[in-house]
């Protein structure tokens, strides 16, 4: 019985992106409208 | 006043005491959270979301560098390199450019 049928999250939990990393650029998001349609 | 030579700087590498200016091709539209810039050459949208940037984004040609366009705006000294990373990002779209001359 060595093996559990519940996966091992810690591995998952160790490769979330890091909080600092996510809050660099909030100040800017950027947008291409290449390929949508609608009225110019 | 057009853009010097394209200096497009890699994100992280913006000379904050440089002259900089919103690129001619862009237009800008102050919105409740922010601005939404556009540039009509690359067909790009950016959306600022702090209205301190936006107040630096409009002041950048009018002042000397960067860095004094921040200060202008009420940027606390803090802040300024989360903002030169705002601005190298928007530097990187074309959406500002560096000014000749001071």
């Amino acid at each position: 019985m060595a093996d559990s049928p519940i996966p091992d999250l810690t591995d998952e939990t160790a490769a979330a992106p890091d909080g600092d990393e996510i809050a660099e650029d909030v100040l800017v998001e950027e947008v291409s409208i290449d390929g949508m349609c609608g009225v110019y | 006043m057009a853009c010097a030579a394209s200096t497009d700087p890699a994100p992280g590498q913006f000379d904050l005491d440089a002259p900089w200016q919103l690129a001619a091709q862009v237009s800008l539209r102050p919105e409740a959270f922010g601005a939404l810039l556009y540039h009509f050459g690359t067909r790009q949208l950016s959306f600022l979301k702090s209205p301190a940037l936006l107040a630096v984004v409009s002041s950048l040609g009018t002042q000397p560098s960067a860095r004094a366009a921040c200060a202008a705006a009420g940027v606390p000294a803090g802040d300024t390199v989360q903002y030169a990373r705002a601005l190298a990002t928007l530097a990187a779209s074309r959406m500002i450019c560096r000014r000749e001359g001071p």
